[in-house]
């Protein structure tokens, strides 16, 4: 027998019957698989649908619009979903973008406080989301107590925090390197679009070749067996915690970047689309599936959704239903063939 | 020479339970040890201990004539002593490459970056010492069964990479879940792998051990009775020295024991098929009669029972209790309404419920019935339990004592007091009542089992031993492979020799 | 059974069930205690920083403001007894504020049991989704939390209104009876229901056992899925009355109004006692958890804290108060 290193695509999955020279055989690693076009058939659908029903859809200025709306989401998303490739969750987001905004519009040239300190501020306001992922961390792993709650936990801080920090009147942002990002234009959109650009890549690159990605994944198949083999599992968690306190972090610079004004509500309203897109593209709550990528697509249906509903007039709040009813409807599906009459899930 | 792998006198106990006794193992270079044993013979406990899954109480492990201490799967790894395991270890949602190198270090996986071009072709090289031609970089969730323990072999033959000396290959019942054709192609492997390690291999199935292996142990209750080579030995020798020579009474009960009189079944189960566990099992059990369902384990014997009961998913064939016609999609409930009660063999998993008391455990399922309209009677539902605390003497500080801080014998007895409130119990099942119990508890539970027989009640248990089964049942049905492979009948009258039933189940 | 089995005298009965209720009543009281002193000693520091709390008026309001609260409390204590959790209360106190407004003027005093049932009903189908479908019952509530914020804030139009009809109901929630607050009636009322619902019904004993051992539970007969649906209408419903007694107090009502509630609802379960894992706990426990939760809420405003502190506190106290009370081992690993 001889050994085949194809890497064609074969749209049958490997059935491992042709362990015999000559069967068909060879899948890919990078393969697509026809199940997870699923969420990039919803998204050509959504795109068709409201191109068909509404005039100014498809044009580039409102193309443009769904980009620069989505950059926040999307690096967001980047962090969750390793969180979620994990089995995790984390409730936090909101709380830690709030406190980040506030911190760094508070330490950038703006109208409440003397300081000026450019871009370190906005450093310090990843920083801050960091050290927020990092206390998620450890709590989660070393007290060993449901990521949910500690993070339900960190969300309320992250609010409290912010609210002490805002000053009594808001603090609008002076410094114009920051708020550029938002407003200067090359090839027509924000610098904010090829920083979530550059972070979606980042993403995929951490997924796909190092050790925490493909660990992550490992961790949200079957935690116990990645133990026993020796890999550290405490660590990936943590690290999977730091990494979405920095997209928090970063996700409440870029929002203070588009408000020019340090706001502690300012993180309102993330959360929830951001886990939804995470699971419409297919990172499921149930941990082990999905990726950065999927997710980004998930992402874009969401905001496809929105825009063509303002478009067509729909209220927007209806999103919400959409949203909450695909979160389930996503699992529910995606779990249907695990369920066992003693199959205990609390 | 020096053996590879020499355990000697080696002891295992676990909190009431001594799972090996002195046994003494000796691997030679490039040979096949087969083990062979009944369920709970120690077996599988001392591939656990070989392979640095667990820790022995005494003994000592000498590795390549150097004493050795194995203290995890990974120092055994690094000591090239591997582990096929019967439950496969792969992560399904990673690939092939990936898993085969999971728990090893590799060059093409430095500072956490990962060479994926590097790693297939490594694993395509681990893989091809298989002539095996799965594509690496495939996920192990796409690959069929066989192939599956195709990539897990790989993975331990990777451990070559890592030491210069021979490895010593252990396989745990690999061939379970495998058909005849595949146990074919890896007995192939395996024979192709002696030239450079040595293999334990440990199966229920005494063709396949004496196929494969040139020399095979015999254990029996934790303990290594005989070593006979491939050669000079037969199946008769082996089965008559697996059955063991001790011949202990105090296990079972033979007074009281009396031929059925009933003629009419209580239970009746035909043709009940769960595919990949069982096929086209039926039984028919008479009031007042003890059925035995007996096998190794996987063979279906447990499985069944709880199938029965309604615990298990995708079942086919029919249920009857009492001339009652049970659905196919019932749920414990519902077997529970028609009569039939279970006490399972996980008793602090499913059998009581840790952290509530014993009265209510006792009082959970059918308590509520001597009350009205959802509300309970307490006064009547805990008079009834205490009567029952008393008749089957549970030995507990108050009734309202939790119940995991009860002795295993009580925690059984409060497990089964629950079934006994209830006044239309048909049928009785029992899954391995005995496991884990001291001999005295074990003779009162049987006292308990006889005594519930003679006032009429259908039993149904999975036994521990060949003595238990022997013992208690008036009926024996054995199973291997998920099909009933032998039955005898009227075991009052004329009894069959152990031989016979182990030749049955293995 | 065999002639070995003494008959037990009715005496000797009396006797066992007396010694059986004192265990049982010394291990209510042991499980509250710690609690109990946690709340004492919050109460009588925030009474020596500011002695007005204990004027009859500050009582009442603080208990008028720890109604709604205590309410929420009570029915997340019922799921997170089955080892669940209910993320949707907070937003469905709020659903029930805006649907009575809205309902009220078509259906008048029914509009009160209306919205009970709807919610029962919106409560019923989680439990049945989550264990029907076996997904985690806080994926099934959080999804709702999403849904109910939608159809709340799109009913409404995102803008709050107030009861434009007077309800005999709405308006005895907001007054008090002979200077106790109506809330607190409510909140006494509702407990004796739900503490006789755990004393003395089926359902209640089948609550602990299923978050005690689940599998044990289905294997003893226990029919897990009607549990489950009615331990979360049971929830649902409790957070539709707090709803209703911030209408009454406020006389409006607003699409995010209790949204707020829901850290300090779950604080309220967890520091009362109550394990996250399921199985410990009781209306005991979340009754004096949701003063605690209630007190803290009220006392960084009355010591004069940035009430911001609030949210820190309570994110605090509940990672610490879980700390303690999880049981890790019957989670196995823990996500």
């Amino acid at each position: 027998m001889t050994l085949t290193q194809n890497a064609g695509i074969e749209a049958s999955p490997y059935k491992g019957a042709g362990r015999l020279a000559g069967q068909p055989k060879v899948a890919s690693r990078l393969r697509f698989p026809l199940k997870e076009l699923g969420p990039v058939a919803t998204l050509a659908v959504l795109v068709l649908v409201f191109s068909l029903a509404s005039a100014q859809f498809l044009s580039a200025s409102n193309l443009k619009v769904v980009l620069e709306s989505s950059a926040i989401p999307v690096v967001l998303v980047v962090g969750l979903s390793f969180i979620l490739i994990q089995g995790s969750i984390d409730l936090s987001i909101e709380g830690v973008m709030a406190a980040s905004s506030m911190l760094v519009s508070l330490l950038i040239a703006n109208s409440v406080t003397g300081f000026d300190l450019g871009w370190w501020a906005i450093l310090a306001g990843a920083c801050l989301g960091s050290a927020f992922g990092l206390v998620n961390g450890l709590v989660y792993t070393f007290l060993r107590l449901p990521s949910l709650i500690v993070t339900l936990a960190t969300w309320f801080v992250g609010l409290g925090i912010a609210t002490l920090l805002f000053p009594g009147r808001q603090p609008q942002i002076l410094d114009e390197r920051l708020t550029r990002l938002a407003l200067d234009k090359s090839l027509g959109v924000s610098a904010l679009v090829f920083l979530a650009l550059a972070v979606a890549v980042f993403g995929w690159f951490l997924q796909t070749y190092t050790q925490f990605g493909r660990m992550s994944y490992a961790i949200g198949r079957d935690e116990k067996a990645t133990r026993q083999s020796g890999q550290h599992v405490r660590f990936h968690k943590i690290l999977a915690f730091v990494l979405m306190g920095l997209m928090s972090g970063v996700g409440g610079v870029m929002i203070s970047a588009q408000l020019a004004v340090g706001n502690p509500a300012a993180g309102e309203g993330f959360l929830f689309p951001a886990v939804s897109a995470a699971v419409i593209g297919g990172t499921l709550l149930s941990g082990g599936t999905g990726g950065v990528l999927q997710s980004i697509i998930g992402v874009f249906i969401l905001e496809v959704l929105r825009n063509g509903m303002i478009q067509l007039g729909v209220d927007p709040y209806l999103r919400h239903v959409a949203e909450g009813l695909t979160i389930i409807a996503a699992l529910v599906i995606g779990n249907w063939s695990l369920r066992g009459r003693l199959r205990i899930v609390k | 020479m020096t053996p590879v792998l020499a355990a000697t006198n080696i002891g295992k106990t676990y909190p009431g339970v001594r799972a090996l006794h002195d046994v003494s193992v000796e691997l030679r270079q490039n040979e096949v040890l087969g083990l062979i044993g009944q369920n709970g013979s120690g077996k599988s406990t001392l591939l656990k201990i070989l392979s640095g899954m667990e820790q022995p109480t005494t003994g000592k492990i000498r590795l390549r004539g150097v004493d050795t201490i194995v203290r995890s799967p990974l120092a055994a790894a690094s000591m090239g002593i591997g582990l096929v395991h019967q439950e496969q270890s792969l992560i399904p949602n990673l690939t092939v490459a990936e898993n085969i190198f999971f728990d090893k270090p590799s060059p093409h996986r430095r500072f956490g970056i990962y060479n994926w071009r590097g790693l297939n072709r490594e694993a395509a090289r681990q893989l091809a010492k298989l002539e095996c031609d799965i594509p690496p970089d495939i996920k192990v969730d796409a690959l069929s069964f066989p192939d599956r323990q195709m990539v897990e072999f790989a993975k331990v033959l990777a451990i070559e990479e890592l030491i210069d000396q021979p490895l010593v290959i252990l396989f745990d019942e690999p061939t379970s879940l495998l058909s005849p054709s595949e146990v074919e192609d890896l007995f192939r492997q395996i024979r192709r792998l002696r030239a450079r390690a040595s293999v334990v291999f440990v199966s229920h199935r005494m063709e396949e051990v004496l196929e494969i292996s040139d020399r095979v142990h015999v254990m029996v209750n934790g303990e290594n009775v005989a070593e006979r080579t491939q050669d000079t030995t037969s199946h008769e020798e082996l089965y008559h020295l697996m059955v063991g020579s001790r011949r202990s009474d105090d296990y079972y009960q033979e007074s009281g024991r009396e031929p059925v009189e009933a003629f009419e079944p209580r239970l009746v189960v035909a043709g009940l098929t769960a595919p990949g566990r069982f096929r086209d099992v039926s039984l028919s059990v008479r009031s007042g009669e003890i059925v035995a369902v007996t096998g190794v384990a996987g063979s279906g014997a447990e499985t069944f029972c709880r199938a029965i009961f309604g615990a298990e998913d995708g079942v086919v064939g029919s249920v009857k209790v009492a001339g009652h016609e049970l659905g196919l999609s019932a749920m414990p409930d519902e077997a529970i309404r028609a009569g039939i009660g279970y006490v399972p063999a996980e008793r602090k998993l499913e059998g009581v419920i840790v952290g509530r008391t014993v009265l209510e455990n006792i009082i959970l399922t059918f308590g509520p019935q001597m009350g009205r309209i959802g509300l309970i009677n307490r006064k009547k539902e805990t008079a009834q339990a205490l009567s029952w605390i008393n008749r089957l003497k549970v030995k507990t500080p108050s009734p309202v004592e939790y119940v995991e801080r009860l002795s295993g014998g009580n925690q059984q007895k409060v497990s089964l007091a629950k079934w006994l409130m209830s006044d239309r119990l048909q049928v009785l099942i029992l899954d391995h009542p005995t496991r884990g119990l001291d001999p005295g508890a074990k003779a009162d539970l049987f006292g308990v089992m006889r005594e519930l027989a003679r006032q009429g009640l259908a039993i149904v248990f999975v036994s521990e031993t060949l003595e238990e089964t022997l013992g208690m049942a008036d009926t024996v049905i054995v199973m291997r492979d998920g099909e009933v492979s032998a039955k005898f009948e009227d075991l009052c009258l004329h009894k069959p020799r152990p031989e016979q039933i182990v030749e049955a189940m293995v | 059974m065999s002639g070995d089995s003494p008959e037990i005298r009715a005496g000797q009965v009396g006797e066992q069930n007396a010694s059986i209720r004192r265990i049982e009543i010394a291990r209510q009281l042991r499980s509250i205690a710690v609690p109990a002193i946690a709340l004492a000693g919050l109460f009588s520091t925030i009474a020596w920083v500011q002695p007005k709390l204990l004027s009859l008026r500050a009582l009442a309001g603080l208990t008028t403001d720890a109604a709604p609260l205590l309410m929420l409390v009570m029915g997340s204590a019922v799921v997170i007894l089955l080892g669940g959790i209910d993320l949707s209360v907070a937003t469905m106190a709020s659903f029930a504020a805006v649907a009575f407004v809205m309902l009220n003027p078509t259906l008048g005093e029914f509009a009160f049991v209306a919205v009970l049932g709807l919610a029962g009903l919106v409560g019923a189908l989680q439990g049945y989704v989550h264990h029907r479908a076996q997904i985690p019952s806080f994926v099934v509530s959080f999804g709702s939390l999403g849904m109910l914020y939608g159809i709340t804030h799109f009913i409404s139009n995102a803008t709050a209104a107030p009861l434009s009809q007077p309800s005999a109901i709405i308006s005895f929630f907001g007054s008090r009876t002979g200077g106790l607050p109506n809330g607190v009636i409510v909140v006494l009322i509702s407990a004796a229901i739900l503490g006789a619902l755990f004393r003395f019904t089926r359902l209640g004993r089948e609550i602990f056992a299923v978050g005690a051992s689940e599998r044990a539970a289905l294997l003893s007969g226990v029919k897990t899925l009607r549990v489950k649906v009615l331990a979360f209408a049971i929830s649902a419903i409790c957070a539709s009355v707090a709803g209703l007694l911030l209408l009454g107090q406020t006389g409006y009502s607003s699409p995010a109004m209790a949204n707020n509630y829901l850290l300090p609802a779950i604080v309220g379960v967890v520091v009362g006692g109550t394990a996250i894992s399921g199985g410990i706990g009781g209306i005991a426990c979340a009754l004096v958890g949701g003063l605690i939760a209630g007190l803290v809420r009220i006392g960084t405003v009355i010591v004069g804290l940035n009430p911001a502190y609030q949210n820190i506190v309570f994110g605090v106290v509940i990672v610490i108060a879980v700390a303690i009370t999880i049981d890790r081992e019957k989670i196995g690993i823990i996500k």
